[in-house]
């Protein structure tokens, strides 16, 4: 049965192909390349080998919308016209699914259980990190019991794989925390409420689980939760530990190296015999558009000096990246440094496809959820991301010289945010009433990298939104991403990768 | 709107525009700073003592009824996800004004007028600590 299957396949491939030599778009190259798509397709195989490595790449607030947007803006800071750019996670080489990023109580989601649903396997509360369902938000009271196990406390233990934390935004911030801690609240980064005995801080945490020999690489922001508020940190600010502690000098007491900037980054011995500690800024670290390279390693640099450092594991291991800042370019309304930050995550995931091998390393590139960014059109080819919606050419390819008019006879920009700071409407003097009109925008302004996107609804920050986000993979078990998924879903293929028989 | 770079070579083209006329050019807060990094620029140490124009946005006001705020280089967008506490960001001005602050909304981009001064100095009534700020300013 299974041989007559495969002789038709062949004949219905040939048959094809012999009649779209026939076809009037047959020399064109969207049809070749159409059709090398498709064999690209059918040269997949799935790997159902163990996964020795995993890799999980996260744009926060990457969704299919700003992603869409980082495309364009890859490709267009490449000299292309943007659109046909081709993100190094998009190639067919990459399966990829729809993921449902709702959180257990939640419509639209916040970055703890989000992270936390990729951590552990299961949905998790609003605001609440690695506790289950029946944690409640704030309260120290339902931690105890509500306890869940991570992948990383699975990996390290009985599969001894080292375990490493990447991001660009404090590294006790939802994403990376979702590693290795579990909270009643995502704010308790450098304290809990007094009386709270259940828990610990996310900083403490994730010393204790490095002395525990969970984590052995943390590298990111937040370096002001390790300290005691009496401390002068490396660049001059104060720790803004209540209790005192200073989590650094027991990381490095306990045999850990510790780097703050460039320099002791490249100092760092990547041998893996010891735990690394990498506190870059007091806060997060900086946007990649405001970066200094001799101050901050990029996104890229980390993720290279990780990967060397934990792949001398011969067990392996689980390293999870974020890209921090996207997310807060969106809040922001600030598409420049969203999308900056966005080509630096790509950058991010070409360097960990080129440092590993696709027949032993899960490379899993996701994000937590979506914002409300949204698109005008109808924008002709190769109009600016960032910038005014030109009207699309009659003749070639190109998008027309004319800009694109609102009924108020103003043009726009392609971005535009549903909510946040660059509402057109403003507060106006002595009320609560919000009244306003659009600007005059021009093409200079609107590509400024401090310009603010047009939006709706005036609110102090621009938030999430629920809409899905896509998963790509490669490597072992990557096949299992397909059609629409839950986001938990997504620790299920990472298990069955690392546990495979 | 003229970029920091536009503004040297403008302020190079015509030889009246001298320092004592920087008044008449406007310059955004992030012209104050180095492009990368927390450094003061060039322009913000040629311009100390001098009045000049800086376009920004109001923060929300740290105290009511005062003369002093704070000129931010985008609308200062309060993240309950990104930040813990209210987290400023490293390139402002703090801005000393004649009379006090009308308050403006913190999306609404102002001129402020006022006395370039540089080196820290710590507001006696919120505590804030501020290395670069406009003395005696108005603002529209």
């Amino acid at each position: 049965m299974k041989t007559t299957l495969s002789i038709s396949a062949i004949a219905l491939v040939s048959a094809t192909a012999a009649m779209a030599q026939d076809l009037p778009q047959a020399s064109s190259q969207w049809f070749a390349d159409g059709q090398a798509h498709i064999e690209a397709m059918m040269a997949r195989q799935p790997n159902t080998s163990r996964a020795k490595n995993v890799i999980v790449l996260v744009a926060d607030g990457n969704g299919v919308g700003t992603n869409y947007a980082v495309r364009l803006m890859d490709g267009q800071l490449k000299g292309m016209l943007g659109e046909e750019n081709v993100l190094p996670y998009e190639t067919p080489e990459f399966h990829s699914a729809l993921v449902k990023t709702y959180n257990i109580n939640a419509q639209t989601p916040d970055s703890a259980p989000t992270a936390g649903a990729m951590n552990t396997g299961v949905k998790q509360r609003f605001n609440l990190i690695n506790l289950g369902e029946n944690a409640i938000h704030d309260d120290c009271s339902t931690v105890a019991g509500n306890e869940l196990t991570t992948f990383a406390e699975i990996v390290s233990g009985q599969m001894d794989k080292s375990v490493g934390i990447v991001s660009t935004a404090r590294i006790t911030h939802a994403t990376p925390a979702a590693v290795y801690a579990k909270t009643a609240n995502r704010n308790w980064e450098g304290e809990v409420p007094e009386g709270c005995t259940a828990q610990k801080d996310i900083a403490a945490q994730l010393i204790d689980q490095m002395e525990a020999g969970v984590i052995d690489l943390a590298m990111g922001g937040g370096r002001r939760y390790f300290a005691g508020e009496d401390v002068t940190l490396d660049e001059g600010g104060k720790g803004r530990r209540p209790d005192g502690q200073n989590l650094i000098e027991k990381a490095t007491g306990m045999g850990a190296q510790y780097a703050w900037n460039t320099e002791t980054f490249n100092q760092l011995t990547l041998d893996g015999t010891t735990p690394v500690l990498a506190l870059f800024n007091d806060s997060h670290m900086e946007y990649e558009a405001d970066r200094a390279d001799d101050d901050e390693p990029s996104l890229a640099d980390m993720t290279k000096a990780a990967i060397e450092y934990l792949s001398q594991n011969e067990n392996g291991y689980y390293l999870e990246i974020e890209a921090g800042r996207v997310d807060h370019g969106n809040h922001d309304g600030n598409a420049y440094r969203t999308l900056t930050d966005g080509v630096a995550f790509a950058e991010a995931v070409a360097m960990a496809d080129e440092l590993t091998d696709d027949a032993d390393t899960l490379i899993i590139v996701t994000a937590d959820h979506e914002h409300a960014i949204a698109f005008n059109g109808y924008c002709g080819r190769g109009s600016d991301i960032l910038g005014l919606c030109y009207d699309v050419a009659k003749e070639g390819v190109g998008h027309s010289d004319e800009l694109l008019l609102a009924d108020d006879g103003k043009p726009y920009t392609v971005i535009g945010y549903l909510n946040g700071a660059g509402s057109v409407l403003k507060q106006v003097e002595g009320g609560n009433d919000y009244a306003g009109s659009r600007a005059e925008l021009t093409q200079e302004e609107t590509t400024d990298m401090d310009f603010v996107q047009e939006a709706l609804i005036p609110m102090s920050s621009e938030t999430h939104s629920g809409e899905d986000v896509a998963v790509y993979a490669k490597g072992p078990w990557a096949h299992l991403f397909d059609g629409t998924i839950e986001q938990n879903v997504i620790f299920h293929v990472m298990n069955q990768a690392v546990t495979a028989e | 709107m003229l970029t920091r770079r536009s503004f040297l070579i403008s302020a190079a083209a015509t030889p009246l525009a001298t320092a004592a006329r920087a008044e008449d050019e406007m310059i955004k807060v992030r012209d104050l700073y180095e492009r990368r990094g927390n450094d003061l620029s060039e322009l913000a140490t040629g311009l100390e003592g001098k009045r000049i124009r800086v376009e920004g946005y109001m923060a929300p006001p740290l105290k009511a009824e005062s003369n002093f705020f704070v000129l931010t280089r985008r609308p200062m967008a309060v993240c309950p996800f990104c930040e813990t506490e209210a987290e400023w960001p490293n390139d402002i001005l703090a801005v000393y004004a004649k009379r006090v602050v009308e308050v403006t909304p913190f999306n609404v981009r102002i001129v402020t007028s006022g006395v370039l001064e540089l080196g820290a100095y710590k507001d006696p009534d919120t505590g804030f600590l501020s290395m670069v700020r406009l003395a005696d300013a108005s603002f529209a």
